[in-house]
Formats: C-alpha cells, structure tokens, sequence
C-alpha cells in the first residue's frame, strides 16, 4: 500500500488519510476567507442574495379608500357569468385596482386629542373617544399608547389597527 | 432479504399491528388479558405437541394482543388534573415542559406538567399534564422553570369537519387531556430558569448560529443541525416541503449517521483505537439525541445507531432490518401513541424502504448501464420516497413529484452543510475567529442549498396535492412494495403485483372521476370563532365565502382545516373566493387558500382596514381578478343566481355593516350569507327593498345581541339558521338575546361551536342538514318545510 510506504519514510509525517483530511480542512478554511472578503465588499451583493426566496415585505399603507365602484359587467369565465348560462361573453377578465390611500398625516398625539379628531380613527366612534378622554383625565397623561389597553371596549385587536395612528409627545 | 436475518421484525411488525387495531376493536382490558392468556397457552401447548411452526404463528398473534393492550387508554391516577374538580380561582402549580411559544406579542401558549393544585389553603399534589394559552405580556419564560397560575380549563375539542386532522386527537396523544387560558397578571414565576445541561447547549447553539449567519440562514442551519424549525421564514419551509426534501429539516438517521461517522473517521486518523472509537461515538451520539430532543425519528435513529457500533464492539456483523425492528418496538413498548405520530410513521417507512428496496433497486440499475454511485443514490432516494408516499398522502395530502430528483442534489449539500456545522460549533465552543470562517462557508452552502430547493419547487406541479388515500389503497400500495424485489424473479409476484399495482391507481383516480351526486351543498366549516363557508352547486362551480381564522404565528385555519378539507375533495380549484369584509376572522385563513388553490375571482366589498395588510398583500401577491360587487348586482354560478345586497358603496358604515351579503338561489332554495353584519347594516339592506325571504340564513356576526333584529329575521322567515362561531369564545357569541329573537322567529338554529360543520344539502326536492361532530341529519320537505324525520 503505498501509504504504508511513504509512512515508513522518515520525511513522511502524516498518513494519505490523513493528509486528505488536512487538506480538506485547509480548503474549507480558505473559502471561508474568500467568501468574508467577498461579503465585506460587497455587502449589499451578499444582502440580495441572502433573501433571494424571501417574498416582499408587503406595503404597509393600508387600503382605506373605496375603489369607484365598477359597472356591472357581465362575464362568462370562471363558471360565472352576469348572465343566465347560454349568453356567452367575451369580455377581458375584469382586474379591480384598488387605490392606495395616501399614508395618514402625522400620527394624532394621544394627550392634546379632541374627542373628534379621536372619533376619526378607524374603529373609534364618539362613546369610545369619550371614554379615551376620561381615561386621559383620569391618568393625568397617557405615558404611551399601549395605556389604551386600559380603555373599556378598545381591545388589543382595535388598539393594533390605530397603533401607528397615534403617538404620545413627550411633555414639554 | 429473508425474515431470518431479522427475527425481531414479525414481533415488531405484530405489535404495531395491535396498537393500530386497538383503534376499531376495543376489547376490555379483561377480555384482552384473556385473548392473550389464550393465545400463549395455545402457544405453550403447540410447542409441548412439537408443533413448532404453529407455535411461532401464535407467538405472533399473542404479541399483537399485547399491542392492543398495551395501546388501550390508561388508567388515569386519582390525582390526574382532569380527574379534580376544580374551583375557580384554584391555582395551578407545575413545571414548563417545552419552551414557551409565542403567538403575539400579548399571546403564549404554556405547556405545564401539572405538580399541585392550591384551592384556598388547601394544597395538594396532583399530575397530568395541561396547555395554556396566556393572555397579556408576561416575562420571558424557559422551559424547566416553575410557575403557577389560575387558568380555567376544559377538555380540548378542536375543529370537527369532514376528513380534516382531530387537534384535539393529536393533544391527547400528547398527553394533554386539558387546555385553557390564563390572564398574564395571574402567573407567578416560582424558580428561576435554570435548565438542564442539553437545553442550555440547545440555546448556545441557537444563539452562536444567529451571530455568525443572517436570519433566514441561520434558521435554516438551526433546523438542518439541531431540528428547530420555529424560526424558519414560512417561504422557506414551504419551498422544502414542495420540493420534498422537508425530511432534512428534521433531525433523523441522516445527522446521527453524519455525526458517528464523523467522530468515527477523524478517531481512526487520530489512531485511537477501534473499540474505544465506538465507545466514544456511542457517547457522542447519546449526548446529541439529548439535546435535539426525543422526536421519534432521533429515538429511532439512536437506537440503530447504538446497535451498529454495538456491533462494532463486539465484532460482529449487524442487521439493519433486525435493528430497525428492534428501535420500534423499543419505541411502541415506551410510547404506544407514536404509532399514529405522522414523524413516528415517517422516520420508519423511510428507513424501511430504504433497507428493503435499494439493494434490489441499485442491482437492477446498476444492470442497466448506471455508474454504481448514482444507481446507489437514486436506489436510496427512490426507496425512502416510494415508502413514505402514502404516509405524506394520508397525513398532509401532499404528492411529490420532484422529489426523488430533489433529493439527489439537497442530500450530499445537507450533509456537506450538517458536517461543516457540527464541526463549526466544535470549533466555536474554542475559538469563535475560526468558527467564523467556518461560518462563511456554511453561508455560501446554505444560499446553494436554499437556490437548489427554490428551483425544484418552482418547477410546475413539483408536489400535488391529492385526496387521502382509503386504507385498502394503502394496503395494496405495501404489497407492490414488498413484492417489488421479486418482480424480476418470479412470474406469480410480477402478476400480483401488477394487479395490486391496478387497484391502487383505480382507487387513487375515483375521487376525481366520481360523478357528482346532482345536490347543491353549503358546508359551513368549524373554524372556531370565525365565518368560512364552501358552496358547491350542481354542475360545477365552487365558492368559498370567508377563511376562517389565521396568519402567520397563530393556528392557521386556512393551511390546517380549509385546505385539507379541500384536497380532500378532490378540489384543486375554486371558481369563486369571496371575503364578506376584511376582519382576521374571516380573512385570516385566506392567504393560504390563495396560495394553494387555482382560483378564478375574488368577491370584495371593496373596504379594507388597517390590520389586513397581510391578506392584501397576498391577493396582491396572487394576481387573482378582483371582483367589487355592490348591491344589486346578478352573478350566475351555473344554475344558481347569486345577488348582492350589500354593501351600497355608498352610505359610510363600520366594517361590520359594510359587509358583503349575499343571497343564493337555486330550483327554490334560497341562502343568505351575512358576514358580519349588524343592526345598522340590516336596517339599510331592509330599507333598499330587496327581497329577503330565504330558507337558510348564516346568522350575522357569529350571533351577536347587535345583529339579527326582530325586523330582519322578520323579513327573511328563515326556517334554518347556521351560527358559525367558536366554543367558548371571548365575545360571548352567540348571544342569549340572538338566540331568543331566532327562535321567536321560528327557525331551527345550528351551531357550529356544538355540531361542528354543518353540512346543507339539497336535491330541490328535500333538504339535509347535517350536523357533523353529532352525527346526525334532519331531513326537511321542501313542500312543507317542516322535517319529516330526523335519522341518525
């Protein structure tokens, strides 16, 4: 075996085993390097292709406002049809593009509110904006907006909705 | 292959056999006992007459009548916590037995064997184990750490539909016969979090990963190396699975192999000697299994592992078959409810074909021409997914096409990456710098692994999703596969085969050539506290009209009921999805349906709240054609006309109000679909004019005390009323108030919280309803409305 023999030279330090082993090692190390210097100069190259099958982030503004309010249109794919079976349509199928609202103006500051302007936001009538003023009153200030918590009938699911609608401006 | 070479495998093979049987024959334990008895002195007597053949057959059938005691339920001891009555206000003491999971922010979901139960001053031990949610932020919280808390609790009910995976089922295999909530506030912490040696491994190794790799890679080798898929982006285990190469997230035979034979080779180049390697590599591996955790497949692989090296030690040569049978019946003896664990049925149907079909299948390719390393690998890869086919049909519907191919290229990048990762977490626990570089090769193997399964999931129709199999398919699918290395040799067995072969695609294709029964039927789904209702009219078309609950780090309705509710049917197409508005309960499930299905449009009212962005951003994401319909327009799905009567597009209204209401008709049978809404919307919808009388009526707003006006119900003389609506949910739906006003109104009221689906069927003639976790079914006559005999 020729590993034997080069083993049973006096230069020969390590076995062709192991020598595989080591070099293999050795090779692993030096891509490692390679790739940090390739990483560090071209950090946003390394971005991209680290989320290459990530999806979107989706958009954050959400669709408040009604789409005008397409006419009726008859249609005969999809097994629906506008009309009773036998009429066929050809229209192309009809895509309803929703308009994204502008993003709200700046976030409503929870401690100079009116009960209107709290009343605007979605989920909020008068009796709850009322009650939010109570609460204000009754605290003094609201320290932040999870305090809305505490508000009967505002649950963790409205308080997710408005959440980056209101913010709390640090006392003056 | 000959059963001499693994005598353990019939007693094995047996004792499954009665675990699973216990499930359709229930004998008392008695009458077991005395089977058993039975059997083992017909046994003893066959032996004594020198019957020694016969005596082997009933050696077996004893052993299948101890699997079928073993799996009959255990006797609960007096201090079981399901067993206690207890007051409110009694608290809960007990230690956390997995890590926390966080749904939300404000949401944890506990798992808790149960130590005491404290009622007053009085304080006594009890056990068991119980499933808490946690309403409310609360401190960070570790498994092994003591709490108490005041949960209320009930038994566990889950979604009762047609075909669809019993949660409640799985949690008693678990262990868990109660579950509940608990307020944040009501949880006092009563150790401090100091864990046992393999989990605080378990953590440094999550967290020396997550320093090195970026989020997605490091999930990824998190789940390669250690199993832990909690923090895998969703995009990413979806592609795993559509590849069907998911079995590599899952700590299995594939690491422990890697991990002995590693400690193995780099021993021997060492020159430590051969025994003592096997020692050190049996340690090894214990100590891995520890800290990955006791998933059936770590077990199963552990224990084979053990018994090669065992192997080793003794110099002798070992059976992977007697091994293989050995770990299962290790398994079924310590947990007989495995058995039905789809990991459990998985990890050794992969291992079986893999052991029982690759030295025929390589052979033969092999004599067609193949280099033997790619006969071998394509042997292995076509083995394993041959055998776990009907185990991924049965449990997830899920038929992969690519992945035998898929395979040939993610294993030996998965091996390289689990390899170099053992070893950079060896290095790192001495030196981090070089961990570091390590680390920087992983990445790049990490990105090739991720782009070789992103692009065999991208390939069209890579995994279909295909009705569960009947049993005999199954069956006859096993006995293909077992006479598969005999094909060749012997005529009777490629005959048999052959036929067995023909049943199994003939039973496969019939739920998709069955002719459809003539009947409109409205299945309204138990989704928990939510709205999902599927319509299916005669000659074809398919609504769904809501998703139920759902999103991402929650229970996913969409995913977990619809779908599987769906591909049951043999539906891979819907032809209508609408959302009556955009509320979680309602919109939750869809993203998963869009995903899943081909769908021709969606229905909207148009009107979206923050809090949706989710839901549109997967609509946006699908490009389905969106359809905003506002009152008064006709849609034809068929023969049936579909109205709409609400919203009106114009008067401003509350998400509640502005849903979209929908009337069906067909041959005389009318529906009205609500959504959610309330008092003011039916005020509007009854002042528009349209006609409202309907037979069947889904009762707005889950049967909230602000819908379902004497005035409306008044309008629409519904002789039927469907509440979809969850147990015991928050809102106290439905209510004392809606309940008293529909029966006022003289109409029969179902409800999906206590007879799970309810299930309306109609030839035109007469009408079913069928409440299906009861079991039951009234039949109506159209003519006069009125039942004219309840069958069960």
């Amino acid at each position: 075996m020729a590993g034997a023999a080069w083993h049973a030279r006096r230069t020969m330090l390590y076995t062709r085993p192991q020598l595989k082993l080591l070099l293999a090692l050795a090779a692993i190390f030096l891509v490692g390097l390679a790739v940090r210097e390739w990483r560090a100069g071209f950090p946003a190259a390394a971005d991209r292709l680290e989320r290459f099958d990530r999806e979107d982030v989706p958009p954050a503004t959400p669709l408040i406002a009604r789409p005008p309010a397409p006419p009726p249109q008859p249609r005969a794919d999809h097994g629906v049809a506008a009309q009773p079976p036998g009429a066929p349509s050809a229209d192309p199928p009809l895509v309803v593009r929703v308009a994204k609202s502008p993003p709200p103006a700046a976030p409503l500051d929870l401690n100079s509110a009116s009960a209107d302007e709290l009343a605007r936001l979605p989920g909020v009538g008068l009796g709850l904006a009322q009650r939010i003023l109570d609460e204000r009153t009754r605290r003094g200030r609201f320290e932040s907006p999870e305090a809305l918590r505490h508000v009967l009938g505002l649950g963790p699911k409205k308080l997710a909705a408005i959440r980056d609608l209101v913010t709390v401006v640090d006392a003056p | 292959m000959s059963l001499q070479a693994a005598p353990l495998l019939p007693l094995s093979a047996a004792f499954a056999g009665g675990i699973v049987a216990a499930s359709w024959v229930a004998p008392g334990p008695v009458a077991a006992i005395g089977l058993a008895a039975m059997l083992l002195a017909l046994a003893a007597a066959a032996l004594a007459g020198g019957l020694d053949r016969l005596a082997m057959v009933l050696l077996v059938f004893t052993v299948a009548a101890l699997g079928l005691l073993r799996a009959a339920s255990p006797h609960l001891p007096a201090d079981h916590i399901s067993r206690l009555t207890l007051g409110r206000g009694a608290t809960i003491e007990g230690r956390l037995v997995e890590e926390p999971l966080r749904w939300a922010p404000d949401r944890t979901r506990l798992v808790l064997e149960v130590e005491a139960v404290r009622e007053g001053f009085e304080h006594r031990s009890a056990n068991g184990r119980i499933q808490v949610t946690v309403y409310g932020e609360m401190d960070p919280l570790a498994e092994g750490q003591r709490i108490a808390l005041e949960p209320r609790l009930h038994p566990p009910t889950g979604f009762r539909n047609p075909d669809v995976f019993d949660y409640a089922a799985q949690l008693r295999r678990d262990g868990i016969l109660l579950v509940g909530s608990a307020r944040a506030d009501r949880v006092t912490v009563l150790g401090a979090d100091a864990p046992r040696w393999p989990v605080r491994v378990k953590r440094w190794a999550v967290a020396t990963i997550g320093r090195w790799l970026p989020e997605s890679s490091a999930a990824l080798l998190a789940g390669l190396l250690l199993g832990e898929r909690s923090a895998l982006p969703r995009e990413i285990d979806e592609a795993f699975r559509r590849a069907g190469v998911y079995h590599i997230l899952a700590v299995s035979g594939f690491n422990i192999a890697l991990l002995a034979s590693s400690v193995f080779l780099s021993l021997s180049l060492l020159g430590v000697p051969r025994r003592l390697t096997a020692v050190v590599a049996g340690i090894v591996v214990v100590g891995f299994a520890c800290v990955v955790g006791g998933q059936p497949s770590v077990l199963r692989a552990t224990v084979m592992g053990l018994l090669l090296l065992l192997g080793v030690l003794l110099e002798r040569e070992s059976q992977l078959m007697n091994a293989l049978a050995l770990a299962g019946l290790a398994l079924l003896v310590w947990n007989p409810t495995d058995a039905r664990e789809p990991g459990f049925q998985l990890s050794f149907a992969a291992t079986l074909g893999i052991v029982y079909l690759t030295p025929g299948a390589t052979a033969s390719l092999g004599a067609h021409g193949w280099p033997r390393w790619l006969a071998a690998a394509v042997a292995v890869s076509l083995g394993a997914q041959l055998a776990v086919m009907p185990v991924m049909l049965v449990h997830f519907n899920q038929l992969s096409i690519i992945g035998v191919a898929a395979n040939l290229a993610v294993v030996p990048l998965a091996g390289a990456v689990t390899t170099i990762g053992m070893l950079a977490l060896l290095v790192a626990a001495a030196s981090e710098a070089a961990a570091g570089l390590l680390f920087e090769v992983l990445w790049l193997l990490l990105v090739g692994l991720r782009a070789v399964v992103w692009a065999a999931a991208a390939v069209p129709a890579a995994m279909i999703h295909v009705p569960a199999p009947t049993w005999g398919a199954v069956a006859a699918w096993y006995g293909v596969l077992a006479l598969l290395p005999y094909v060749r040799a012997l005529p009777w067995a490629r005959g048999v085969a052959a036929g067995l072969l023909v049943l199994v695609s003939a039973l496969s294709v019939w739920p998709w050539l069955k002719p459809h029964d003539g009947k409109l039927r409205v299945t309204f789904l138990d989704v928990g506290q939510g709205d999902a209702a599927f319509v299916e009219v005669p000659g074809g078309p398919r609504l769904l009209i809501d998703g139920g609950p759902g999103g991402a780090r929650r229970f996913d309705v969409g995913e977990r009921v619809l779908a599987p509710f769906l591909w049951n049917r043999a539906v891979t197409r819907l032809d209508v999805v609408g959302l009556s508005h955009d509320d979680l309960d309602h919109a939750g499930g869809l993203p998963a349906i869009l995903r899943h299905f081909r769908i021709g449009e969606f229905w909207e009212g148009g009107r979206w709240h923050p809090g949706s962005e989710e839901v549109l951003a997967a609509l946006a994401r699908s490009r389905i054609p969106r359809r905003v319909l506002n009152e008064g327009e006709r849609l034809w799905m068929g023969d049936a006309l579909v109205r709409v009567l609400n919203p009106d597009g114009r008067t401003p209204a509350s998400p509640n109000d502005d849903s979209l209401v929908l009337r069906l008709d067909w041959r005389g049978i009318s529906l009205l679909l609500t959504g959610d809404l309330g008092w003011p919307g039916e005020a509007r919808v009854l002042r528009s004019g349209a006609a409202l009388r309907a037979l069947v009526l889904k009762v707005g707003h889950h049967g909230s005390r602000f819908s379902s006006t004497e005035a409306f119900l008044g309008a629409v003389q519904a002789r039927m009323a469907v509440i979809s609506v969850g147990a015991r949910n928050s809102f106290r739906h439905p209510t004392p108030e809606a309940l008293a006003r529909l029966e006022a109104a003289g109409a029969r009221v179902y409800r999906t919280d206590r007879d799970g689906a309810v299930i309306v069927e109609s030839d035109g003639v007469k009408l079913w309803v069928t409440r299906w976790a009861r079991g039951t079914t009234d039949v109506f006559d159209l003519d006069g409305e009125r039942p004219v005999d309840a069958r069960p």
